[in-house]
Formats: structure tokens, C-alpha cells, sequence
């Protein structure tokens, strides 16, 4: 079997043709995974420097301070719009959120937190058009277009958020750190807020945090029931009110250059702060298990 | 005698944790009355359609037609959703097809083969992908990824199966502005941070004995990954796949923007069509009567039980891996 002069032990450690083939096949395949890796990462460049390059003619200090009609182009009253919009969701659904999150980790009976998991699951899954129309059908006819519907669109959409991550950092906390405090006779609501909550408390921001950074980008919701506006719309929350998603949607397709690069500038100004939000939780969330 | 004092104390902040525990429960009550809220809503105001056309007919009629006056007089009115269930299909198909290999090869890659040091920052750029407001995404496809794609993909699928395969097909003189596969890629790459993000939770749960296993016994790293890795983390690849899907079929606003909304079922993919959640956004700001509005709630119904479905068929797929969890 083996050539003369060759031992058995030496033949068999002979990279035949076969494995040359498979090393080679692993080789490829690597690269393979190589590209698509690449490629997965590209649009987030690609994206990026587009959007940069379309926005910064636009770009000034009365992008600010101004409103879309006024004599230099401003989205100051969509910054404000999204701004409150986002931050009435967010105290509202934000308490709740998190006390229906410590529930399901902390007390709910085992049917009950299964239920309330899969509750979770599906209002994640509800897509924004339809906690649009929800708030549409619920508050328009009541309060017209307006701050409120907005808000409270967003708020079906936040919640779920909130709720999830709070029960997932919950539970990460060691069971020993509760037992310690029960055992020194602390009640439960004390341990529950002042050891366990508290020691997941970086966890619970980080739900914050990326429900704030949706509910910026939310548009469809916001077109239903903000409506959008060019006047000043400060804590104005009873009529139409504008957003910084409204904007970019509505001037996308403008046939003026003026409003097409207010749109650009707008999505620079949105994209850098969801960027910015995420850029602060994620970093550090990434490669641990609770993102 | 302080003891007393202190046991009083105790008796009485004890006694404050019923109350504490029915303000937590009414937190999570909070979110289950939301959605049969939600639900109830979409049933009750999507009922009067029901009166004139039955669910059946309305899932699978392809004609829109919103009240136009007859010759005789009577007002035809037909509300049929098969068109915008085909387009939502057709995009998220396309979008799962075009992500779903570029995200569980990359999520392999980022676990099996990425230095330490080019891993996490590669997960961490994927991850920031889906930070990004959709409506950016339509933005940047309007004005920059729409004509890309019109003139590379799109054009090179065309010119080689549209001969075989009518629709795929495009007129290369006049091709069409938006298209329903525009709006699919466009989908893919927002569904893309998703699939890898979860895929590799779920490769990174395979423990790594398994893989020293293998290669021990002589195999490659490739080998290892398909005869080993891939078919353990199987079920949760199909889980981060059906995830994704259920957040293409419901993405709005970068569809709507690209998508080109026309109505009926377009006769080739690289023409404009419509989606479920498009149609809505496009069509509830100039609804006005009972039966109208009613035919967009039902759209919006439809919607929110397909992504029902979804989200249990997660659940279901996923149960068994209870220690990997998945947020947004």
C-alpha cells in the first residue's frame, strides 16, 4: 500500500489529493463568509456618506432656529415636535414598562409570565402602520390631528420595548443579591427597587434609550395622526404637530431644491441622533447577551 | 422598647408590598389590555366592510374600486386586498431571499472565523444598520439605491431571465421609475442587522466542545460549521429568518417611498405596486365614510394578523432556546 521506502505512519500523514480539495474548499468557503460579512456592513457606509454628502450645502446654524417657511430654510419645529412627542411616550409608557417588566420577572406566576411574554412577542411584532391606525381611530375623532394621537401612537410602539428589556436585565440579576437583602430582613418592595432593579438599572436605561431612538424615527404613525406642520408647535400638544420623519417624508419628492434639502439635512440630523443613541448603549451591549 | 418600635416599622413597610406587587401587575396588565384594546378596535371598525363583502372575497378580489357611480345609478364599490397581499408577499420574499444568505454567512463568519478584534466592531457596524429611521432608508433609496439598483441588479436579472421568464421582464428603453423589487432590496438591507444579530446569538450558543470535537477528529473548520454548527443552531436561524420577515412585511414608510403605489398586481416584478402597509399610508389621509375607512382598518387587520402569526411561529420555533432572547 505505501510507496517503498515510505513507512505506513508517514503515508498516512501525507496530505493526499482529497484533503488538498477539502483545504481548498475551506479556504474558499472562508472567504465566502468574508464577503458576506463585508457586504453586510456596507450599506451602513454607503448610506452614511450619501446622506452626509446630500445634506451638508444644507447644513447651517438656522437649520435650527428656523421654521420650514421661514426666509432660511429651519426644521426647528420638527426637532421640537419629535423632541415632545417622543419624550410624552416615553414618561408615559417608560413607568409602565418597567413595572410590567420587573412584574413579569420578579412575581409573575409562571402561566402569568408566559402570557405576558407572548403578549410581549406579538406587540413587538405590530407593525407601526397599525399602532398608527389604532391611535387614528382612538384619539382623532376625540382630539383631532394632533400632539396627543402622535404621542400616543409612538406609546404603543414603546412599550413593548421598555417591557422586554426591563424583563431581560431583571433576570440577569444573581438570585443571591436578593436573598442577601431578603435575609436581613428587608421587604420585598425595598429589595425589589433599591438591590434588584438598582443593580439592573443600567440594562433598564438602555430600554429607554432604544425606545426613544424608534420612537424618533417613527414616521407612518406620525403622518396619521400628527398630520405635520410648518407653524411653531411648542408643547402645543392639541393640534397638528410637526416631526422630523414628517419632514423628510413629505419634501423627499419636492420639486424644489429648497425643500429637497431641507429633507436631506433633516435625515442627517435624525440619522446622527439615533446613531448617537446607540452608539451610547450599544457599544457596550453588543457582545454580552441582553442587546 | 426599641425592639417593638423596629418590629412596627418592619410590619408596617411589609405591609406595603401587596400594594407594591398590584401596581407591578397592573404595569404588565397594562401592556395585555393594550393589545386586545388594539385588537377590538381593528375588529369593530373594519366590521361594516364585512357587511357588504365577505373576508373571503375582500383577501382575494384584486380590485380597488372606491364608489363610482354606475350608468343605472347604483355605486359600485369593491374593496379587494389580493393585489397590495401580493405585493407585500413579493417584497418580503425578495427581501428574505437577498438577506437571509448574506446574513447567516456574515453572523457565521463574525462567530466562527473574525479575529476577536474585527468581530465585535463588524457586529456592533451591523447593529447600528438597524438604528437607522426608516424613513432615511426610503430617503436614500430615492435618491441615490433606487437608480443603483435600476442599473445593476435590476438590469442584469432583466436582460437574463426576462426573456424566459415574463415576469421578469423590463422595457430596457423605459425602465419603469420604482419597482416592486426596488423596494424588496431595500427591505433586505433594513432586514439584514436583524437576521445577523440574531444568527449569531444563536451560533454563539453552540457549545464550542462540539466544534473541537469535529475538528479533532480530522475535520475542517468548514466542515465543522456544516456538518456541526449550522445544524444545531438550525431551528434559530429559521427563528432570526421568520423574525425578519415579520419586520419586512410590516416596514412602511421606505416602501411606501420607493415602491411607486400602483395599483393592482404589477405584471412584472421591476414594475410599481403596493403593499398592505403602503396602501394604508398612502390612501387614510383622503378616506372619508364609514365603508372606506372601514376597508383600511381591514387592511390594518390583516396586517396585524400576519404579523400575529409571525410573532407565534417565532415563539413556537424558538421555544426550546429559552436562554437566548431577542429584543426589537
Amino acid at each position: 500500500m505505501s510507496a517503498p521506502g515510505v513507512s505506513l505512519h508517514e503515508a498516512l500523514l501525507q496530505p493526499g489529493a482529497h484533503d488538498l480539495r477539502r483545504a481548498r474548499t475551506d479556504w474558499i468557503m472562508q472567504r465566502i463568509f468574508q464577503v458576506a460579512a463585508f457586504l453586510a456592513v456596507l450599506p451602513l457606509f454607503a448610506l452614511v456618506f450619501y446622506v452626509t454628502l446630500r445634506a451638508l450645502p444644507w447644513l447651517s446654524p438656522a437649520l435650527l432656529t428656523n421654521n420650514p417657511l421661514d426666509q432660511q430654510p429651519g426644521i426647528l419645529n420638527a426637532v421640537v415636535g419629535s423632541l415632545q412627542m417622543t419624550a410624552l411616550a416615553i414618561l408615559v409608557t417608560g413607568p409602565i414598562g418597567i413595572a410590567g417588566g420587573v412584574y413579569l420577572s420578579e412575581f409573575a406566576p409562571r402561566r402569568v409570565a408566559a402570557i405576558g411574554e407572548l403578549v410581549i412577542d406579538i406587540m413587538l411584532g405590530i407593525p407601526s402602520i397599525v399602532a398608527g391606525i389604532f391611535a387614528f381611530l382612538v384619539l382623532v375623532p376625540i382630539l383631532g390631528f394632533s400632539g396627543w394621537a402622535g404621542s400616543a401612537a409612538l406609546g404603543v410602539l414603546t412599550l413593548p420595548i421598555v417591557m422586554r428589556t426591563t424583563q431581560e436585565v431583571m433576570r440577569l440579576v444573581p438570585p443571591s443579591i436578593r436573598e442577601a437583602s431578603l435575609a436581613l430582613g428587608v421587604p420585598v418592595w425595598r429589595t425589589t427597587l433599591l438591590v434588584t432593579v438598582r443593580t439592573a438599572l443600567p440594562g433598564v436605561l438602555t430600554g429607554l434609550v432604544l425606545a426613544t431612538s424608534r420612537s424618533l424615527g417613527e414616521t407612518a404613525p406620525l403622518l396619521m395622526t400628527a398630520r405635520g406642520t410648518n407653524a411653531e408647535n411648542f408643547l402645543d400638544f392639541g393640534t397638528t404637530m410637526n416631526a422630523m420623519p414628517i419632514v423628510i417624508y413629505q419634501y423627499a419628492n419636492a420639486a424644489d431644491e429648497r425643500s429637497i434639502g431641507q429633507a436631506w439635512a433633516t435625515a442627517l440630523v435624525l440619522m446622527v441622533i439615533a446613531l448617537l443613541l446607540n452608539v451610547l448603549v450599544r457599544w457596550r451591549t453588543v457582545n454580552s447577551r441582553v442587546a | 422598647m426599641s425592639g417593638a418600635a423596629l418590629d412596627f416599622s418592619r410590619q408596617r413597610s411589609a405591609s406595603a408590598d401587596p400594594l407594591f406587587r398590584r401596581i407591578l401587575a397592573a404595569g404588565a396588565a397594562a401592556g395585555g389590555i393594550l393589545l386586545l384594546v388594539i385588537t377590538g378596535y381593528l375588529i369593530a371598525y373594519s366590521s361594516p366592510l364585512w357587511a357588504i363583502q365577505s373576508p373571503i372575497s375582500f383577501l382575494t378580489t384584486p380590485a380597488w374600486i372606491t364608489g363610482i357611480e354606475q350608468a343605472d345609478g347604483s355605486v359600485l364599490e369593491v374593496y379587494g386586498a389580493a393585489s397590495v397581499i401580493f405585493g407585500t408577499a413579493a417584497t418580503s420574499l425578495i427581501a428574505v431571499i437577498f438577506a437571509a444568505p448574506i446574513g447567516i454567512l456574515g453572523a457565521v463568519y463574525l462567530v466562527e472565523f473574525a479575529p476577536r478584534r474585527l468581530a465585535a466592531p463588524l457586529a456592533f457596524l451591523v447593529e447600528l444598520i438597524a438604528a437607522i429611521p426608516s424613513v432615511v432608508f426610503g430617503l436614500w433609496a430615492v435618491g441615490d439605491l433606487s437608480n443603483r439598483l435600476r442599473d445593476s441588479i435590476e438590469w442584469w436579472i432583466a436582460s437574463s431571465f426576462g426573456q424566459i421568464f415574463p415576469w421578469l421582464s423590463e422595457d430596457p428603453t423605459a425602465p419603469a421609475s420604482d419597482s416592486v423589487f426596488r423596494a424588496g432590496f431595500l427591505l433586505a438591507i433594513m432586514i439584514l442587522p436583524m437576521i445577523v444579530a440574531v444568527s449569531r446569538e444563536f451560533l454563539r450558543s453552540v457549545p464550542i466542545s462540539l466544534r473541537e470535537g469535529y475538528i479533532g477528529m480530522g475535520a475542517t473548520r468548514w466542515e465543522a460549521i456544516r456538518d456541526v454548527v449550522i445544524p444545531t443552531a438550525r431551528v434559530g436561524l429559521i427563528g432570526a429568518v421568520l423574525l425578519a420577515l415579520g419586520r419586512a412585511l410590516g416596514e412602511t414608510i421606505a416602501v411606501t417611498m420607493v415602491i411607486g403605489n400602483a395599483e393592482g398586481i404589477p405584471s412584472s416584478l421591476f414594475l410599481p405596486g403596493q403593499t398592505i402597509a403602503s396602501k394604508i399610508a398612502n390612501n387614510i389621509g383622503e378616506t372619508s365614510g364609514a365603508i372606506p375607512l372601514a376597508s383600511m382598518v381591514a387592511l390594518a387587520l390583516s396586517l396585524f394578523l400576519l404579523s400575529f402569526f409571525i410573532s407565534l411561529a417565532v415563539r413556537l420555533t424558538l421555544r426550546r432556546f429559552s436562554q437566548v432572547r431577542i429584543v426589537s
